[in-house]
């Protein structure tokens, strides 16, 4: 929030008004003209079906989109993903075109892409560790994967 | 949608904010339920908390599909790390500092595509109607329809930061000022002189449109 409205300049101004009541009324009409979509809600609700004490996440260490500095004038280059979980390490890159990504220490998965709750479309990591995808993913995804030890699976982010 | 009248989930933390006598140690036992695998905690979790995660992605002004994205991926996360959650009855914070990291990713990626930063962009709000919107429709001679649809066109004709502000304030349950500066990344301490500051405004604006 850095644009100019001179908010915090008065604060000898700030006798209690009744503001209260206005607030309460502005948010009563949120409630009515600006409410939660029912289908979105509903997704949360179904979202529980991801909670997964059993496998571990791969947390979000890098993201191109906010440690990246961008190329000027480059258009459509690809967002670049690392994940960590203990001592695994998965590269991911996504573009326009689909995904592709790779297992340091290097070694083979089956792979699941996640969109929602729901089952996503498998993959293979090949002994080098590399997978690809034709199917960009669209919205929010995870990659469940499954090593020779464990299931891992990636922090959720929007793609 | 909550009515008033249904019992205040409790995240308030602050001794300062308002809520009342919400129980404050709600949220972190319906964690910890949902942890142990009772649906019905997290039900009540997305009920009390969506609408706050839902006002963050309103007061960035993402588009519609962007903002409906936004909502999922924060929720998921939630799912996903949910046992793991450090401070379970902060989980309203927890869930707002998520929404505004997305929010803002979502911004950094626009603006990459669009090397001009148009804030127009960013302002394309959803023209569907609620249901809600269509009652008002049908009733358009209610003045009660009226005042609502008058305040709502002072508050969006707010500046950015009011706007913002109080978008989130307006969230139901009432957040607590520790979610609020979660959700939009402004010290806990700035917001009531804030709060006070833009209602005061919106009060002038409407007492200058004589509507209520």
């Amino acid at each position: 929030m850095d644009d100019n409205d001179g908010v915090l300049d008065d604060a000898f101004d700030d006798e209690e008004f009744d503001h209260g009541s206005l607030e309460e009324e502005l948010r009563q009409a949120a409630a009515i003209l600006d409410p939660v979509p029912a289908e979105l809600r509903q997704i949360a609700i179904e979202a529980y079906a991801l909670h997964d004490l059993d496998a571990r996440i791969a947390e979000l260490t890098f993201d191109s989109l906010v440690d990246a500095i961008p190329v000027r004038g480059a258009v459509d280059v690809p967002r670049m993903l690392t994940f960590h979980s203990g001592g695994l390490t998965v590269d991911v890159e996504v573009t326009t075109h689909g995904l592709m990504g790779q297992l340091l220490p290097p070694q083979p998965a089956s792979i699941e892409v996640l969109d929602g709750p729901r089952a996503g479309a498998a993959l293979t990591a090949d002994d080098m560790g590399r997978f690809t995808s034709d199917a960009p993913p669209a919205g929010p995804f995870a990659l469940r994967l499954r090593t020779d030890g464990e299931v891992v699976v990636t922090e959720w982010l929007r793609a | 949608m909550r009515s008033e009248a249904a019992p205040a989930t409790a995240y308030d933390d602050m001794p300062y904010t308002r809520g009342g006598t919400v129980d404050r140690t709600e949220v972190g036992a319906l964690v910890q339920s949902a942890v142990d695998g009772d649906t019905a905690a997290w039900k009540a979790l997305v009920e009390g908390l969506s609408p706050l995660v839902w006002s963050v992605v309103r007061a960035h002004r993402l588009s519609e599909a962007d903002g409906h994205e936004v909502y999922q991926t924060v929720w998921f996360r939630f799912a996903q790390h949910l046992g793991r959650i450090r401070e379970p009855d902060k989980a309203g914070s927890w869930l707002a500092s998520t929404a505004r990291n997305e929010c803002l990713k979502v911004i950094k990626s626009l603006r990459r595509l669009t090397p001009t930063d148009d804030p127009q962009l960013l302002d394309r709000v959803s023209e569907d109607r609620t249901p809600e919107q269509s009652v008002l429709d049908s009733e358009e001679a209610a003045a009660q329809s009226e005042r609502v649809r008058h305040l709502w066109q002072e508050f969006e004709a707010l500046g950015e930061r009011c706007r913002q502000l109080l978008r989130v304030l307006i969230s139901s349950p009432p957040p607590s000022y520790q979610e609020v500066s979660a959700a939009l990344g402004i010290a806990v301490g700035s917001i009531g002189p804030m709060r006070q500051r833009c209602l005061r405004r919106l009060r002038a604006r409407l007492d200058a449109r004589g509507a209520l």
